[in-house]
């Protein structure tokens, strides 16, 4: 909404010392934030009337014309125009030299300059409207015209920005952040908060004496949806233009001016609020209007001849024929102010704001009128609005007469009350805010309010009874924001010490994240919930269980991860445009379909968990495997948390069909650790390059409370270390190695395998180390041999393993 | 003899001193302080001298390998000082070797830093599912019955779930707020917790708006406390943050879970508050709206409003990140673009 504080000023006198910035300073503190402020005299520097006093032809150009014009100054200036309609004695709006206005009124300004144009030097500009941005004031300027104006009190020299009442400031305040206060969608109700803030008095709205006429026919049929309707039937208008301060207001605000009738009853929306609406009299058959739900497969014809089809919960106001508008939101082809318009019948009305809603949602634009009424407006403005209304056509058509007036008014808001204790304020804002201060506060904003035995009574006026103000909170706001919630002590928040916090599973999941990122080398990624389909499909996830979203960021996004592998592929099958060799993880949450009720019996939610997935991408699949299982095989002993194994139990669908383990807790699968298949980076767009992948549900890692792992004595005696070179068929695996000389070794370390040159096909070459101690006495070299040759034969028993030969 | 016991030493000496290797000095050291030595052989063959002669000549040839052995030290504490590791020197230009660490996301580090600062302050971490349902996202919070909010056009709605109501109609939560209740009916009051997390709605994106972002949020429930100890909250927290005092304003905000609701604004750190493209020319960029919980959530968690009061700050935890780092297209944070991580380390 756009704020005139020339308008605003008409309804309460702000203190002069305060600059525009300041108001909109204090207003985004106290009420609703200003987004900008706006002078708009500015763009109008150096633009003044001038009066043409001579014509010649230009001597090179057909079209031109040399002017000599009349700024008032001392002497005329040499102006080259192209206007089709200049003659001499016009007024004309002139740019002087420095002056910024807009070509054609096209593009960003350009600074007028002194120019030669075909030889004769222009010392400025016969400015078109939409050059100096005044095309809200004439809408029917032809093609090559300059404005001319003729009409306007006015003489050369005369400032352009106060001929169109553009010294002025408009603050643009976001529509969003006024939507809970109904009050202020009106420069009257702007008023009221600034005549708080500064406490100064607001003027009273003009009332008008409606004279004894007739009463105009007016049916509500449903008075849940109509509060009151005011009809004034009215002679004597015609479609002349609104005059020149009421279209500067208009064309400040945003609205473009139309013509007289349609001007007032937008001019009395920005002012007070209130939506109106004017009919032709004479399209209102039956000289009586019916507010009544729509008929099924009723349809409205609009003004383009487009007709919309209305259902009955759409309330219509109809004559006796047929219907004339959407009550509140918009008007249909029968209800429009046409060339030849007499007399008209004014409608102001309140609607209930659920009807409004319900029915609006189902129109992409919003009507000025549908957005107020939405809010909730209070019964009484109906009357401030027609009678700022009645008087603005009177001043304007002096001859027009009232002919027929009703005031239907089935339910009056009510205003609330409201109980709200001093101590109650006193603590809640923190600081003792006097009565005199606290009555002078709501008393500006309109409430009624009495002190009894410590408690305020206090009576909500109607236009916060809406639904804005209901409860002492409410009250309490209003006082603390007027105040300015700046304008408070900030108070230190005491700690009472009662327990440590210690929040394992928090803490862990911090352990994990900077395991992975400090120590291992990943890099932490977030990826959306919703995941493409084609990387589910690629990972061959099991969507049976995947939950949807009814309206997806894009048809192929509409489904919710149910394991991060897909977003990880995506991530690296992206990233390899840039890097051969990285490390991911993502540590978020996944979805499926199943019952769980986190905070109460009736709220059944899909089944959610943490996941923890990574890779490791690069070239070497077998270096990158033992690459990623040392990662997990060490994380529980780093993160401090209990242990958790890896077996091969069964293939995750990603996994390469001879790489993959499963990593288990208690003999529970909660992960899997493995070579991304071929067919899954193939799928994957995934080139060049290999990937070993882990998975882990981490809501199954159980954090130590602590750290827990004991310390061990120093050996006294040092330990004999040997290494040793075997030569074992290819099946044999490290393990059955390891565990056949478990219990003849203090430690046994892996530190190579070799396949080669020397060594036979079907065998590989392991080297390991060894490190041997004898408990109470150092070794003697001949019993470091016996050891190792003792070893040796279990290892040919167990796995056929023979010393490899040097 | 004397003479040639001098002539031993002169020589000798001369020799240590030309020794320019540990090793050549060993081999010096041999030849003069060895079992083969000049030295050696002349008294060896001391027999054949007088007692007088013996005395002399001991005392001399004492003397001198004394000097040997000084000058040997001496030499070889030289050699040692100007000895180095290397064989040749090297190209001290060369690059180190790299560190091999990752990072967190920058998000992260920025959730870690607040936890800090929270935890100092005696705050507990809660975390909320990512989906929730009407109720807990809009009915328990007192948005009203036809809030825009609740609509699909804002709302990820759960197909299937989009036109049911309340507890059965669920979606991707818009916002932690839901969450507060839910820790209050698991926890009561008093109490003071955060809870980071990712919300979603239902937008358009561009360099400035996400359809999934990062909030970090904290209540504090409690008896008898004013909404201005949240300025005290805010005001640490930024600190913690950029590591200096930050200039922050408390402004009127609406939100339907507050009463009263209230926006803060810090002072644009891109231009230092004169009004820059950042701050839409005035100074000042909006990071945490906040208020006095709603009697109504209360309510809904099960507290007596009555009884108890508490406030909300809630972060916006892009908003901040992109002002530490002068991050310009929040989309980054969820690109997973090693190009844009690796500069967090």
């Amino acid at each position: 909404m756009k704020v005139s504080l020339n308008l605003i000023r008409k309804y309460v006198d702000l203190p002069e010392d305060l600059t525009d910035e300041q108001i909109a300073y204090d207003m985004t503190l106290r009420t609703v934030e200003v987004e900008k402020v706006e002078n708009t005299a500015q763009k109008f520097h150096d633009i003044v009337v001038g009066k043409i006093l001579e014509i010649k032809e230009h001597p090179n150009a057909d079209k031109l014309r040399i002017c000599m014009v009349d700024v008032g100054e001392a002497e005329p200036i040499q102006i080259v125009c192209g206007g089709s309609n200049l003659y001499v004695g016009e007024y004309v709006v002139v740019s002087k030299i420095g002056a910024e206005v807009v070509w054609h009124g096209q593009g960003e300004p350009v600074k007028i300059a002194k120019t030669k144009m075909r030889g004769e030097i222009s010392y400025g500009m016969i400015c078109a409207s939409s050059e100096v941005y005044l095309s809200d004031f004439f809408p029917n300027e032809g093609e090559s015209e300059i404005v001319d104006l003729k009409g306007f009190d006015c003489k050369p020299g005369d400032s352009v920005a106060d001929l169109f009442g553009m010294n002025d400031t408009v603050l643009e305040i976001d529509n969003k952040s006024l939507s809970n206060r109904p009050d202020l969608w009106g420069h009257y109700g702007i008023a009221r908060e600034l005549s708080a803030i500064y406490d100064a008095p607001l003027k009273e709205l003009p009332q008008y004496d409606i004279p004894k006429v007739p009463a105009y026919n007016v049916e509500i049929k449903d008075t849940t949806k109509c509060n009151r309707y005011i009809a004034v039937e009215i002679d004597g208008i015609d479609v002349r233009k609104s005059p020149i301060w009421m279209q500067s207001v208009l064309s400040k605000t945003g609205q473009r001016p139309i013509n007289a009738i349609v001007d007032i009853t937008n001019y009395v929306m920005y002012a007070v609020g209130q939506p109106l609406h004017a009919f032709d009299k004479t399209h209102v058959s039956g000289e009586k209007i019916i507010v009544r739900n729509a008929k099924e497969n009723e349809e409205l014809l609009l003004l383009d001849n487009n007709s919309i089809k209305l259902t009955p919960d759409d309330l219509v106001i109809c004559d006796e024929s047929d219907a004339m508008g959407l009550a509140g939101i918009r008007g249909g082809k029968k209800d429009s102010i046409l060339p030849d318009t007499k007399g008209i019948v004014l409608e102001v009305a309140n609607f209930s704001a659920d009807a409004i809603r319900k029915t609006g949602k189902r129109f992409a634009e919003k009507t000025d009128a549908a957005i107020r009424y939405e809010k909730g407006i209070d019964t009484q403005r109906v009357k401030e609005g027609a009678d700022l209304a009645l008087r603005l056509i009177k001043e304007i058509f002096p001859d027009s007469k009232i002919i027929k007036y009703t005031d239907v008014y089935p339910n009056e808001t009510k205003k609330n009350k409201i109980k709200v204790s001093e101590e109650f304020l006193d603590t809640r804002l923190g600081k003792k805010i006097s009565q005199e201060k606290i009555e002078q506060i709501l008393t500006a904003l309109g409430y009624e309010i009495s002190l009894n035995n410590g408690v305020y009574d206090v009576v909500v006026p109607t236009w916060r009874s809406t639904g804005d103000v209901t409860i002492k909170d409410d009250v309490m706001g209003d006082i603390a924001r007027i105040l300015s919630f700046d304008s408070f002590e900030a108070k230190p928040i005491t700690i009472t010490f009662e327990h440590s916090i210690k929040q394992n599973d928090v803490l862990l999941e911090r352990r994990i994240k900077e395991y992975l990122a400090e120590r291992c080398g990943f890099y932490e990624i977030y990826t959306y919930p919703w995941i493409e389909e084609k990387y589910i499909y690629a990972a061959g996830i099991n969507m049976d269980k995947s939950l949807k979203l009814a309206t997806p960021p894009a048809p192929d996004l509409a489904y919710l991860r149910s394991s991060l592998i897909p977003g990880m592929l995506e991530a690296i099958s992206k990233n390899l445009r840039y890097y051969d060799t990285f490390r991911l993880f993502d540590y978020e949450e996944v979805f499926e379909k199943g019952d769980y009720r986190p905070s109460s019996e009736d709220e059944i939610l899909p089944i959610q968990k943490n996941y923890l997935t990574g890779c490791i991408v690069g070239k070497e699949a077998k270096e990158i495997f033992y690459e990623a299982k040392g990662v997990i095989e060490n994380m529980a002993r780093y993160c401090h948390m209990e242990d958790i194994k890896l077996e091969k139990i069964e293939r995750p669908n990603w996994a390469d069909i001879h790489a993959y383990l499963n990593i288990t807790k208690n003999n529970e699968i909660i992960g899997s650790l493995g070579l991304v298949s071929v067919k899954v980076m193939t799928d994957s767009k995934i080139k060049r390059t290999n990937v070993a992948m882990f998975e882990i549900n981490a809501d199954k890692l159980i954090p130590y409370a602590s750290r827990t792992n004991t310390y061990e004595r120093l050996p006294e005696l040092p330990l004999v270390e040997k290494d040793l070179s075997i030569i074992v068929d290819e099946e044999v695996t490290w393990k059955a190695i390891e565990e056949s000389i478990e219990s003849k070794v203090k430690e046994i370390e892996f530190v190579d395998e070799y396949r080669g040159n020397q060594i036979p096909d079907g065998k590989k070459s392991i080297t390991l180390k060894v490190r041997i101690l004898n408990e109470g006495t150092t070794m003697t070299s001949e019993q470091i041999n016996e050891k190792m040759n003792s070893i040796l034969k279990v290892l040919d028993k167990k796995c056929g393993a023979k010393l490899r030969e040097e | 003899m004397k003479e040639k016991l001098e002539e031993i030493k002169v020589k000798g000496l001369k020799k240590i001193e030309n020794a320019k290797t540990i090793a050549e000095l060993e081999e010096v050291r041999k030849e003069l302080t060895g079992k083969k030595s000049e030295l050696s052989g002349i008294l060896k063959s001391m027999k054949s001298f007088s007692p007088e002669e013996k005395k002399t000549i001991g005392m001399q040839t004492t003397e001198i390998k004394k000097s040997f052995e000084n000058k040997l030290q001496l030499k070889e504490e030289e050699i040692i000082a100007s000895m180095s590791v290397l064989e040749e020197p090297i190209d001290l230009t060369l690059p180190g070797k790299k560190v091999n660490g990752g990072a967190l996301h920058p998000i992260t580090q920025m959730k870690y830093d607040l936890n800090d600062a929270f935890l100092s302050l005696g705050f507990e971490v809660y975390n909320e599912d990512d989906i929730s349902s009407e109720k807990y996202a809009f009915d328990n919070l007192n948005f009203a019955k036809n809030h825009p909010a609740r609509q699909s056009m804002d709302t990820y709605w759960l197909e299937g779930t989009e036109d049911k109501e309340g507890a059965e109609r669920l979606c991707l939560r818009p916002h932690l707020t839901g969450g507060s209740v839910r820790y209050l009916l698991k926890h009561g009051a008093p109490a003071r917790f955060v809870y980071p997390g990712e919300v979603y709605r239902n937008e358009t994106t561009d360099a400035r708006h996400e359809r999934a972002f990062f909030q970090y949020e904290a209540l504090i429930v409690d008896k008898d406390i004013s909404f201005s100890s949240g300025m005290v909250m805010i005001q640490t927290i930024l600190e913690k943050v950029f590591g200096r005092k930050i200039k922050t304003r408390m402004r009127e905000g609406f939100f339907p879970f507050t009463e009263p609701g209230y926006e803060i604004d810090m002072e644009c750190l891109v231009c230092g508050g004169k009004g820059c493209k950042v701050c839409n020319h005035n100074g000042w960029i909006e990071v945490m709206p906040g208020g006095v919980i709603h009697p109504n959530v209360l309510k809904s968690a099960g507290l007596d409003p009555e009884e108890w009061t508490g406030f909300y700050i809630n972060i916006g935890l892009d908003r901040l990140v992109m002002m530490r780092y002068g991050v310009d297209d929040v989309r980054l944070f969820h690109s997973g673009d090693l190009r844009f991580l690796k500069q967090f380390k």
